[in-house]
């Protein structure tokens, strides 16, 4: 109950008369379009209320950017310059609904591709729906089921859980080594949902190839009110960093409530909440050097990248840059095939690499999917909180920082 | 007879229905899951509505039939069809279990100690993750259709199967109002004391009523697991959109009537999705804040549920044709 009450303070009379407005208006902008080459429709599902709307709304954010700007830039031109019309659906947090909005994308509004839904469990679902009905899916979510169930319609723009997992130790222990230290004992806090459990696995097993003893290993449930006890068994245990895997306000209590009690070993996070603006806002001074895990980062392209935060007044968050490439791959393949059909379009998906645009904003500078729909250049990296920004450190040869790493 | 030629027109309507539908779209998929609520509810309406106890647990029993379906195809290859009946001969073992201490509970206190129940039974799925694949969830595998295996491309067998789901629940629940059963459950409604004074087991009763809605629910979670085809621990042990869902459909269309659940969720079930079509793009979170307004309005306008309506409008049809 507490996921869907949460959001409802955000629902203001701006939002309701805007709501009301662009459903009055939306017949017009249909007939308007229909006057030119005909639309390629777009279904667009994410959590757009519930706790996980922010990440929606980031998701978003970045799809309408690029689809406004191709659109502005003539369309698609192998169909004679056909807008892209984006169908955006909530999911709300619950798999079974977001199925549902899939079946009605398809089948109501004709799509030929759907982009979503940032949290794993509801891409799962959805991917059952466009499997069955041959429409390609293009998501960001990276639990290891998506890819691992030899599906022929799903394309992960990013790299696995259990990889990011690896990576989010390997590159730790990295950064100690350079900083002229060694990590031998850690600690990992992860809340018990698809995401949280499928990236401590794969902390787990890289911690286990590099014979780091785990000193803690601790799932808590999402929503979590009181962090105290958990703190407190991390001050015990002597880790000598702490990998936390959450949401955002868990992993504002987690951090806080460790910084208030003078606890300064290294804090490494695992993406989603740890990499937006609003754990910074919520946290201040204690977010600075916090360390994290992403799956991409804005400052690796900031020519494009700028262009978001010009728009939308704070940094392409990784979410939102990753839908973007979805959508700009997405296109790249209808410009290829020549053709709005959904299995056409997944056939030119299928196997395919991509270069330019949005693509060179990924680590590997495109996109290249395998026969599991996976992007095989993807690689993760590691950000840290430099006064407000977050500054990619590691893999060395993408980095635009070094780190601050203090044990 | 003239009530049984009404019944008959009703299925035979409603066997209709789903043909006129895309069968692979998304008002079959609506319809469907409109089905299975509406005989979700009806199970729920044998102990809510016949034994008065305002069970908000239902979700363990569903889950447990959701689970050991797919576990088995999933690790034996078992049939769904023979999934279904374990699943329910373990939602009829659950469901004694907490039925045992629970039933001398009244009002409030039964209805919180069946809710723990259905939380506590999320808590085990997310955790024991070898067995039920944890947090994760669980997908059914996409096998060749088949009858046998419980597989289809197309949603249109599922509508079937989840109407004729309704119509053996409401049969059950019909044959449990009107027969012994049902009288002394109404017995044990009106006063409990004075329904063992003329020597009614009460206990027996009520644990019997618990056991068979324990039962159907989970055949039940069986077949909502095959047409969902994924789903994790908060789908299907979800207090809000299983347990309390549920119980406000019963409510909300008539509750003890065998009627008010199928109008109950021929009501819920399509404004719910209705709302989050119409609003989501815009403003997403307004559907539920407009379909709780609704909800509220319905209940100020009819507090004893749809029934009511559908009732005055029976006794005009009836009166004119008997005038």
């Amino acid at each position: 109950m507490s996921k869907i009450s949460r959001n409802r303070a955000g629902l203001s009379r701006r939002t309701l008369l805007a709501g009301a407005a662009s459903v009055l208006a939306s017949p017009m902008v249909i007939s308007s379009a229909r006057a030119q080459a005909k639309p390629v429709n777009v279904g667009v599902i994410l959590p757009l209320s519930g706790a996980n709307a922010q990440f929606g709304i980031n998701s978003r954010n970045g799809i309408e950017l690029v689809a406004d700007e191709i659109n502005a830039a003539g369309g698609i031109k192998a169909l004679g310059g056909a807008k892209i019309n984006l169908i955006v659906a909530d999911a709300t947090s619950t798999p079974t609904t977001a199925g549902t909005v899939a079946q009605r994308l398809i089948t109501q509004n004709e799509v030929t591709a759907i982009l979503g839904a940032f949290a794993s469990s509801l891409t799962i679902a959805i991917s059952e729906v466009t499997e069955r009905r041959d429409i390609p899916l293009l998501t960001m979510s990276f639990a290891d089921q998506i890819t691992g169930r030899g599906f022929k319609n799903i394309f992960q723009v990013v790299a696995k859980a259990s990889a990011i997992g690896k990576a989010q130790l390997d590159y730790s222990v990295a950064l100690a080594q350079a900083a002229g230290s060694k990590i031998d004992k850690i600690a990992i806090m992860y809340e018990d949902t698809a995401y949280g459990t499928a990236q401590a696995g794969g902390l787990r097993a890289a911690a286990k190839a590099a014979n780091i003893e785990i000193a803690m290993d601790d799932a808590y449930p999402l929503g979590i009110t009181d962090t105290t006890p958990l703190i407190n068994k991390l001050r015990a245990s002597g880790a000598q960093a702490v990998f936390p895997v959450s949401y955002l306000n868990d992993s504002l209590l987690l951090i806080r409530t460790m910084r208030q009690q003078r606890i300064t070993i290294p804090a490494i996070g695992g993406a989603a909440g740890y990499v937006i603006p609003d754990f910074e806002k919520g946290l201040g001074e204690f977010a600075e050097n916090v360390l994290s895990i992403a799956p991409a980062n804005y400052d690796l392209a900031p020519d494009l990248t700028e262009r978001f935060r010009k728009r939308y007044g704070y940094f392409m968050v990784h979410e939102a840059l990753e839908h973007a490439v979805a959508l700009d791959v997405l296109v790249q393949a209808i410009e290829k095939v020549k053709s709005a059909k959904a299995e056409d379009v997944a056939a030119g998906l299928r196997g395919a690499k991509f270069t330019g645009g949005w693509t060179k904003a990924m680590t590997g500078g495109a996109v290249e999917f395998d026969s599991t729909g996976l992007n095989v250049l993807s690689v993760p990296v590691m950000v840290q909180w430099r006064n407000k920004e977050l500054v990619t450190v590691w893999p060395k040869d993408v980095a635009k920082g070094s780190a601050v790493w203090k044990s | 007879m003239k009530r049984w030629i009404a019944i008959a027109a009703v299925i035979a309507v409603a066997a209709v229905l789903p043909l006129l539908l895309n069968p692979t779209g998304y008002w079959i998929r609506i319809l469907t899951f409109t089905l299975l609520f509406a005989a979700m509810a009806q199970v729920w309406n044998i102990i809510g509505g016949l034994a008065n106890q305002t069970s908000l647990g239902h979700a363990a029993f569903f889950g447990i039939g959701a689970y050991t379906s797919t576990i088995l195809l999933l690790k034996f290859g078992l049939s769904p069809w023979i999934g279904m009946f374990a699943g329910g001969l373990l939602g009829g073992i659950a469901a004694l279990i907490i039925a045992v201490p629970t039933m001398r509970l009244q009002g409030h206190y039964f209805a919180l100690a069946t809710l723990a129940f259905g939380e506590v039974m999320r808590v085990i799925a997310n955790v024991w993750t070898p067995l039920t694949g944890g947090p994760g969830g669980l997908s059914v595998p996409f096998m060749p259709p088949s009858v046998a295996a419980y597989s289809f491309k197309q949603l249109l067998p599922h509508a079937y199967i989840a109407l004729i789901a309704l119509i053996v629940v409401t049969f059950i629940f019909e044959a449990i109002r009107r027969g012994a059963m049902g009288y002394r459950l109404r017995a044990i409604k009106e006063n409990a004391a004075a329904a063992e004074v003329i020597g009614i087991d009460t206990t027996k009763v009520k644990l019997q009523t618990a056991v068979i809605s324990g039962v159907l629910m989970a055949m039940l979670g069986t077949l909502y697991a095959q047409v969902a085809v994924f789903f994790d621990p908060d789908t299907v042990f979800s207090a809000a959109s299983i347990s309390i869902r549920v119980a406000l459909i019963a409510i909300l269309g008539g509750v003890g009537t065998a009627i008010g659940p199928i109008l109950g969720a021929l009501f819920i079930i399509p404004v719910e999705e209705l709302m989050n079509d119409l609003f989501s793009a815009s403003a997403a979170g307004l559907s539920q804040l407009i379909f709780g307004v609704i909800l509220i309005a319905v209940i100020l306008w009819r507090p004893r549920g749809f029934i009511t309506v559908f009732d005055a409008m029976v006794a005009r049809l009836s009166g004119r044709a008997g005038s």
